[in-house]
């Protein structure tokens, strides 16, 4: 099964809470990216993540001034995070329970972020669906119901 | 105001409902896209939509064979649509309160698509945020200011401070309506023949 690690987007960007959206939207502009990973201000602070959805629902769907909102008004703080190791069917599954569509990968340190994109575009779904069955088996592989007869 | 096809994509790729996912895939990452829209079988067919979202949710997520599922399967139709001129601000609101990321551009026929990343791209709220219903907030404050006024005496902090509101409300709202100053015929003639002798502008 492929890992979230083989797939993930390496190229993560950061930003303080207490930049201004302005920032924020400027930075995912020039970088081109849909998300920014928010800083921990200690190593016991949890991750935090803005998207362009938070952006564009919290500051432009009411016509606030992003000069004058703050990164931390409207991040999504503690965030869902993904273990490199996790299998990208999980990372789905996951996704789908949460109703998210990225999250950073973590593991000691702030890895990627993987994103609904990244599973679309680069893993192999298509080609090796898995089912529940499947992915029991290869969990487990000494299970008895693991056991294939030629 | 920016409008709906001031920023759209117009680069867009519809599919049949009856594609299996599988084809749906290979179509959005050759074309490097997010969502497809599911042709109409007749004019009085709705539009659909079916996104990466919908996808990953619904098959990848459960192990499904892409190549046994079809888009009717898990597309969204009918789907919200935007028209051309609706502003950015309302589609933004729009897309907020149906928790929605992108919706098909139509006007009779589709035109394009517009998505969460084209009003954070394109659009210029950073610059230019625009407050909706300034009018609506600007007839609040006022009755608000007056009943204050009322009870804490016209001469009071309290009901200056109320006025000050109204004020900076009017004012704003006055920025807006000046936004939406029509060119005249010459400034239109001259914009368009900048050479013209007419355009030739004197400094003192």
């Amino acid at each position: 099964m492929m890992q979230a690690q083989e797939i993930m987007t390496k190229d993560v960007v950061t930003i303080s809470g207490s930049a201004t959206i302005a920032e924020a939207v400027k930075l995912m502009k020039d970088k081109g990216l849909r998300a920014l990973i928010v800083e921990r201000r200690s190593d016991s602070d949890p991750y935090g993540i803005v998207t362009e959805t938070d952006i564009v629902y919290k500051v432009a769907a009411f016509g606030h001034d992003p000069k004058k909102m703050r990164v931390y008004e409207i991040m999504t703080k503690p965030c869902v995070i993904i273990n490199p190791d996790l299998g990208v069917e999980y990372v789905a599954r996951l996704f789908a329970n949460t109703r998210i569509r990225r999250a950073p990968v973590v593991k000691g340190k702030l890895l990627g972020v993987i994103s609904i994109s990244d599973i679309l575009n680069k893993s192999d779904f298509v080609e090796k669906p898995k089912s529940e069955f499947e992915l029991y088996c290869e969990e487990n592989p000494s299970a008895l119901e693991a056991r294939i007869y030629d | 105001m920016l409008s709906a096809r001031d920023i759209m994509t117009t680069d867009v790729v519809t599919i049949s409902g009856s594609a299996t996912i599988a084809e749906a895939v290979k179509i959005m990452k050759d074309a490097g896209l997010r969502a497809l829209i599911v042709d109409r079988r007749s004019d009085s067919d709705p539009y659909g939509i079916v996104t990466e979202t919908d996808i990953v949710y619904k098959v990848a997520a459960f192990g499904h064979d892409p190549k046994k599922m079809r888009v009717y399967e898990i597309m969204t139709k009918p789907c919200v649509v935007v028209n051309p001129d609706l502003g950015v601000e309302y589609v933004a609101r729009l897309f907020a309160n149906a928790r929605i990321r992108r919706a098909p551009v139509i006007e009779g026929k589709l035109l394009g698509i517009i998505s969460i990343s084209d009003i954070l791209k394109k659009s210029d709220f950073v610059e230019k945020p625009k407050q909706l219903y300034i009018e609506d907030r600007l007839d609040v404050a006022r009755e608000e200011a007056r009943a204050i006024c009322a009870e804490k005496g016209a001469t009071s902090p309290e009901c200056a401070a109320a006025w000050d509101v109204v004020e900076e409300l009017q004012a704003a709202a006055a920025d807006k309506r000046q936004e939406k100053k029509t060119v005249n015929s010459l400034e239109a003639y001259c914009a368009e023949n900048p050479d013209a002798e007419e355009y030739r502008i004197y400094d003192d």
